[in-house]
């Protein structure tokens, strides 16, 4: 286990090997000389690239341009990876053309294969079919896909600008009451595009305690892009009431575990690096990257994870979940004991998740308070690994607090349901 | 005016609690001296304020090239000569 | 190629190019973001400059040897766990003062380094001149200016890195007061 929170531990260590070594003050006037013969500088005009920089931290203009970008981000994420390009492409491909063509010339439609591989031979569209080559291609390629492409591009921009140390400083007060501080949003947002580099970026955070409220937030509270692509496509009219109560989640719960987690939240010291004009070689490359990591990482999950459901439905073992868990289900959170069976998904792949959640019949409520669960319940299995990467005993622990989470915000998003009469 | 009285008098000041837009020279960093050095804002420095965040939000300065946000309570430990 | 590949480390403060540096030397894909933190992790990769083979490491940045989050731990812990490395310090030539800082840590060590002192566009934009020869006199280790964006002055880093060499801080010390006007490469041991 690492040890932490002892910043000279290092010290006696660097002492030896070395001939002299200075004092932090000394080296601090070493330098003063050095840089006093060596440096140089003219007159330095501002640039607009400084004007923006300083408009942009400010808080009576940084604070609105933070919403227009946020907005920006979000409607160019669903209009072009939801309308454009699934249901203007992706879905008409699949719908009329693919499904039915698996439909016709996969043989014997009463098999075992058919079942597991094309699906319901009834179904007229990809979302019902839910078989490994109609279900799960079109919602690896046709929904995820193109979801996840536009949101890399997008966040690679975001970190390439130098917008996010500038976009920490202004969340900084309200992140700083939730036990962690401005950084955190770095995490946050990277988190947004998949949690599995997010948990590692939680590394950026000074102490433990900071490190364990924002890998707990994460596991539970930021959905990924996948997720959001998904959900763009499925529930496009209840997206924001999920992400209103996963955001809700992320602001108490991070207040709640910042009374209660023991240690230190030390305040906010970053570096504002100068704004860059993004290069579209560095843009390109990293949206090659992620993508291809999507295509080879996640596409596999999301088959393999369609044919794991269908063998369970097989073999009873949802079936036999959902009625052992129903009461939980139907009485405690207020979705159909159906839910089971997504839930289990949700493990291997929230898109895929959600998906199956679509074909279930409830209300819209039902769907929301659904979809809440599914994201907050429990890490998929990548999130899962890395998470036990940064330590065992702080996975356990989030665990345990996820589950708290899950069962007492389910609870109370169904509460919220029956006050408000839609439940 | 007081403006003026600061001026002839090189007010000492805490970071946190500089105008928007004043300068001066950091005279004493009270706390954390070793972390704030390393981010560059040091004692003899030059440092301008640009802006702080409402509800004790972040104090962020810029000390020749860079720029530096800081907490609040960091910023109430840096003392500026403020000129 | 009997020789073993040589190690080299690639450190300095967070966001100054390092990992730039570190594609263009090893035609790699570390990520590059306009961020104090991007890289919390190290990557490994290879290139051959003059027949030999060298491993290169993009250490997470630090603003100091005294670690104060996790990527600065790793930093650390990178510099003691290969000790026989060659340091390369990545410095941003519109922010020297600070990366020196880490800079004279790593020398103090009693490594061999060398300086790449990258982002010289942005220095000369912002009207900044550094006098690298000087500075390199000054230091006893061998400073090389370069573009990593670009691409300018990364065959020379390359070129340079078997010239890196350890120094003392005793004599920067003297030399930046004024008190040894040798440089160090006259003497090549200049402590002796
Ligand atoms: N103008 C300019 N920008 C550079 C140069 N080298 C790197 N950058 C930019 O500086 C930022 C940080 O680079 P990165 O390699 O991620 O820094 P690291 O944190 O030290 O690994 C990126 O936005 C780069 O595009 C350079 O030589 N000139
Ligand atoms: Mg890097």
């Amino acid at each position: 286990m690492q040890k932490e929170e002892h910043p000279n531990r290092h010290k006696r260590q660097v002492v030896q090997g070395a001939d002299m070594v200075l004092n932090e003050d000394q080296r601090w006037s070493l330098v003063d000389l050095l840089a006093k013969q060596t440096i140089s500088a003219g007159t330095y005009k501002q640039t607009v690239w400084d004007v923006i920089g300083e408009l942009t931290v400010k808080p009576l203009t940084g604070i609105p341009v933070a919403f227009a970008v946020l907005y920006a981000f979000w409607s160019v994420f669903g209009s072009f990876a939801g309308a454009l390009c699934t249901d203007g492409f992706f879905v008409k491909f699949f719908d009329n053309h693919f499904l039915p063509w698996m439909q016709a010339i996969w043989p014997d439609p009463n098999s075992i294969l058919y079942f597991l591989f094309v699906g319901d031979p009834l179904a007229d569209n990809c979302f019902e079919a839910f078989g490994v080559l109609t279900s799960g291609l079109f919602i690896a390629i046709g929904v995820v896909l193109p979801a996840v492409l536009i949101f890399y591009l997008m966040m690679a921009i975001l970190e390439d600008s130098g917008y996010l140390p500038r976009l920490a400083v202004l969340v900084d007060t309200l992140l700083h009451k939730m036990g962690l501080h401005g950084y955190a949003i770095v995490p946050t947002i990277l988190g947004l595009g998949c949690n599995v580099p997010a948990i590692t970026a939680t590394r950026i955070l000074e102490t433990k305690k900071q490190r364990f409220i924002m890998m707990t937030l994460l596991a539970i509270f930021v959905p990924c892009g996948a997720q959001l692509g998904i959900m763009l496509e499925v529930i496009p009219e209840s997206v924001g009431y999920v992400m209103l109560f996963l955001l809700i989640g992320y602001v108490v719960f991070g207040y709640l575990l910042s009374k209660i987690v023991p240690g230190t939240n030390p305040e906010i010291l970053i570096d504002v690096p100068p704004y860059h004009m993004p290069q579209r070689a560095n843009i390109t490359k990293k949206l090659w990257m992620r993508t291809s990591g999507f295509i080879i990482n996640a596409v596999p999950f999301v088959l393999l994870g369609v044919l794991f459901i269908n063998l369970l439905y097989i073999g009873g073992v949802i079936q036999w979940l959902s009625d052992v868990f129903a009461p939980v289900f139907v009485h405690w959170f207020g979705v159909p004991k159906e839910t089971a069976g997504p839930l289990i998904a949700a493990f291997l792949r929230k898109d895929l998740a959600v998906a199956q959640l679509s074909n279930i019949e409830m209300t819209q409520y039902q769907m929301i308070s659904a979809v809440v669960l599914i994201s907050i319940y429990f890490p998929c299995v990548a999130t899962f690994v890395v998470m036990l990467k940064e330590g065992w005993k702080e996975l356990l622990a989030a665990v345990g607090v996820l589950f708290a989470v899950a069962f007492i915000y389910g609870g109370i998003i169904h509460a919220i349901g029956i006050l408000l009469g839609v439940a | 005016m007081l403006n003026s009285v600061t001026q002839v008098l090189n007010l000492k000041m805490k970071l946190s609690e500089m105008e928007f837009g004043a300068e001066g020279v950091i005279t004493e960093i009270n706390t954390e001296k070793q972390k704030i050095n390393a981010m560059g804002i040091r004692v003899g420095k030059k440092l301008k304020m640009i802006t702080k965040q409402p509800i004790k939000g972040p104090v962020v300065s810029t000390c020749g090239e860079l720029e530096v946000a800081m907490g609040v309570d960091l910023a109430s430990q840096v003392v500026v000569d403020v000129d | 190629m009997s020789k073993k590949a040589a190690k080299i480390l690639l450190v300095g403060n967070p966001n100054v190019g390092k990992s730039v540096i570190f594609n263009r030397l090893t035609g790699s894909d570390a990520v590059v973001s306009n961020y104090p933190g991007t890289t919390v992790d190290y990557t490994e990769g290879t290139f051959i400059s003059g027949k030999q083979e060298y491993t290169v490491i993009d250490v997470p940045g630090a603003y100091s040897l005294e670690a104060r989050d996790k990527a600065e731990e790793v930093a650390v812990r990178m510099l003691h766990e290969h000790r026989d490395a060659t340091v390369v310090v990545v410095l941003d030539a519109t922010r020297i003062e600070r990366g020196l800082y880490i800079a004279l840590e790593t020398i103090e060590m009693g490594r061999s380094v060398l300086i790449a002192l990258n982002m010289i566009d942005m220095a000369h934009d912002r009207k900044i001149s550094v006098d690298d020869r000087k500075l390199q006199k000054l230091l006893g280790v061998p400073v090389v200016p370069l573009t990593a964006i670009t691409g300018e002055g990364i065959m020379q880093l390359s070129d340079m890195i078997r010239k890196a060499q350890a120094s003392d801080v005793k004599d920067i010390l003297a030399r930046a007061e004024g008190r040894a006007s040798e440089p160090a490469q006259a003497s090549g041991c200049a402590g002796c």
